[in-house]
């Protein structure tokens, strides 16, 4: 069997980005923006075989843990589960804050785990001149010391090295914790003690000082300015959103140039009329057609990714605390919101740094309301069909389907908080709410690891495009295309049609047609479905993006498009976000709630929209 | 006098958090001490937001820490000299 080892360490000490340099791609579990807060499993490989298996555990300041991530790590270690444990721990150590790192490693030496420990960041602190006798450090942890950067990979062989020789010896330590030190662990003398301790050993192993980081609190003079920090925050977010368009349409055109020329390839070369459409219209169109969105959907896992590196959201959450507390929201809900729009399923797990249980529901009731990177390629679709791509104010930068996207973000966004508003009115109150958390200091994201995680996401977009959402633009296809009447389609009596027309009462208020509902209803398992079913239902020719703009306008009109792109702002999300959140809540009163509300606002102002604009024009 | 009321930018002493084993903590207690908010221990405001609302920040053992008022008003202190 391959040993198994597992990383601990305290939150920000660069252990996620060491567990990407010790396993590379080899992992089992992507990693999500944001924090770790489900243990992650990966391989080190040594000449393409499997040595190691590494478990990354969420951060954790000491084993008195009080968040639901943290005792998952908790659980861990104590071997609550005891199904899973390790057979050596890989402590991270921050250089650059040993303090605060120290607590853990005495905790865990003094209980007699088996410990290597990399002390990570060196290169860091060594810049900031610190300087420790490592001898004498390692001999006092009772542990092999191996100073690491994770950032540029230095350490990292010499790491895996020393793990391998722990493993050798293989000290089997039977680590049954006794109940009542849960209570020590809590209690002021024990902690005191601590703190004593790291004193003492500081002080004997340090040889030169650290100098203070003056340069975190420099640049926080301005970050967390009551009014200039705001306004960074907005500037950050509304360069991201344009970006998402500028930066990603050249790679746009690329695959969508590939995908034509596959398409003209089957074309030439396949005669039967039928089997030339379903591979043309419902394979390649159907998979081209979500695919072609990969660069924006990348670059907003990019963007999210770098912004948690670099130290910032934590210091958003600081910005937006009492605003967001007014309406019922902790300021830590900050982060679950902004990674709700990559995904709402890390959204929902990173609701577990909120300690608060009522603050938390409440979060997780409006994370639907965000944009979520899913909804990007059907908003992509409408609004290059209603909104001409015209600079604003002379200014090349400023393009208006950029703002109107970012404007669609905002309405989901603000009504996020309005609705959480209401339920902060609805809800009972249960315990304060809390803040208090560690604003770590700033550091410059490391290229390979942003890369990595672009990798990651790229690849399981690739996967479900060539999985469910080929699956679903096939059986779409044939929805679409039987049954035949003299061998030719006719879409107005195929099954689809039927299928529409079932729910077509409902939705004609909104100016939904049985083309449109048949679209939506695949969208329950994934949203950007949509656009490749409404290209079939329309049967545009191609992926051609042009095509399917034109095609959209001249059937629908703007009203009921509007409508649509309202719809989408509001509805519920995909099956598994609701399947998580029946799992976070451990019931279905509240995923049943969240799709309820939603529904109805979508309708609601979906209906509304779709009023003003045939009103207007 | 609790951090909540103590002056910005001044070397604060913790006074809370007395040797006393006898009482059980609660989960935020507990936490605040682990961040280092112990007895004896040197801090300092370094930031405080305008609005009576807002957060703080704290500088202890050498970390910032994120207070709400209300987290802030569970530390006393008393201003060093």
């Amino acid at each position: 069997m391959i040993p198994r080892i597992a990383l601990v360490g305290m939150p920000n000490v660069g252990k996620t980005a060491l567990f990407n340099k010790l396993t590379g791609s080899f992992q089992r579990v992507a990693n999500f923006p944001g924090v770790t807060v489900e243990k992650k499993t990966g391989w080190v490989s040594e000449n393409g075989e499997k040595i190691l298996e590494v478990i990354d555990l969420p951060g954790i300041y000491s084993l008195d843990a009080t968040t639901l991530d943290e005792k998952v790590t908790k659980d861990f270690l104590l071997k609550k589960e005891n199904a899973t444990s390790a057979d050596l721990f890989v402590l991270v150590l921050d250089a650059t804050n040993l303090d605060k790192s120290l607590f853990l490693a005495l905790q865990l030496k003094e209980l007699g785990y088996p410990l290597v420990i990399a002390l990570n960041l060196m290169d860091e602190a060594k810049k900031r001149n610190l300087s420790l006798d490592l001898e004498k450090f390692s001999y006092k942890l009772n542990a092999i010391i191996v100073p690491t950067s994770a950032s540029s990979g230095e350490g990292v062989r010499e790491l895996v090295h020393s793990i391998k020789s722990e493993l050798v010896k293989c000290h089997h330590v039977d680590l049954t914790i006794p109940e009542h030190f849960q209570k020590v662990f809590r209690s002021p003398s024990y902690v005191s003690n601590v703190f004593k301790e790291i004193d003492e050993l500081l002080n004997e192993v340090t040889i030169t000082k650290l100098r203070p980081d003056t340069f975190t609190e420099k640049v926080d003079s301005v970050v967390l300015h009551p009014f200039w920090g705001i306004v960074l925050l907005f500037s950050i977010l509304l360069i991201i959103f344009q970006t998402l368009f500028s930066w990603a349409s050249p790679l746009q055109d690329l695959i969508e140039a590939g995908f034509g020329l596959a398409g003209s390839f089957a074309s030439e070369n396949l005669s039967n009329t039928l089997l030339k459409s379903l591979v043309v219209d419902g394979m390649i169109s159907g998979v081209g057609g979500v695919l072609v969105f990969l660069p924006q959907i990348v670059l907003l896992f990019l963007f999210i990714q770098f912004l948690e590196d670099l130290g910032y959201l934590g210091r958003a959450a600081f910005l937006m605390d009492s605003f967001m507390r007014r309406i019922g929201l902790p300021g830590k809900a900050v982060i679950p919101l902004l990674s709700s729009h990559a995904c709402a399923i890390p959204g929902m797990l990173s609701t577990r740094v909120i300690d608060n249980h009522r603050e938390r529901l409440i979060t997780m009731l409006v994370i639907p309301l965000t944009t979520c990177s899913a909804r990007l390629p059907v908003y992509a679709i409408l609004i290059s069909a209603l909104i001409p791509n015209v600079s604003i104010g002379g200014m090349p930068w400023l393009k208006l389907p950029g703002l109107v996207l970012f404007g669609l973000y905002m309405l989901g966004f603000l009504s996020a908080l309005l609705v959480s508003l209401v339920l902060k009115k609805t809800l009972p109150q249960s315990s304060p709410s809390m803040l208090l958390m560690e604003l770590p200091p700033y550091r410059v994201p490391s290229i390979k690891n942003l890369l990595l995680v672009m990798k990651n996401k790229a690849m399981i977009f690739i996967k479900k495009a060539g999985g469910i959402i080929l699956i679903v633009s096939m059986v779409i296809w044939v929805l679409v295309t039987f049954p035949q009447k003299d061998g030719i389609t006719q879409i107005e009596q195929s099954y689809a049609a039927d299928i529409g027309r079932v729910f077509e009462p409902v939705f004609r208020p909104l100016g939904f047609d049985w083309r449109i509902t048949t679209a939506l209803i695949p969208s329950i398992g994934a949203r950007e479905v949509v656009v490749s079913a409404l290209s079939l239902v329309l049967s545009v020719e191609g992926e051609n993006e042009k095509g399917m703009k034109d095609a959209l306008l001249t059937h629908f009109g703007a009203g009921t498009l509007v409508a649509l792109l309202i719809w989408f702002v509001f509805a519920p999300q995909c099956i598994s976000t609701f399947a998580v959140m029946k799992r976070e809540t451990d019931s279905y009163k509240w995923p049943v709630i969240m799709v309820l509300y939603t529904m109805t606002m979508a309708y609601v102002f979906a209906f509304l929209a779709r009023q003003i604009v045939l009103i207007w024009s | 006098m609790t951090v909540k009321e103590a002056p910005i930018n001044t070397k604060l002493i913790v006074r809370s958090f007395h040797k006393d084993d006898m009482r059980e903590l609660s989960d935020i207690e507990s936490r605040l001490m682990h961040l280092g908010f112990m007895h004896g221990e040197n801090i300092r405001i370094t930031r405080r937001a305008p609005f009576s609302l807002g957060p703080l920040l704290i500088e202890v053992r050498g970390r910032s820490v994120a207070l709400t008022p209300d987290e802030a008003s569970l530390i006393s202190v008393e201003v060093s000299r």
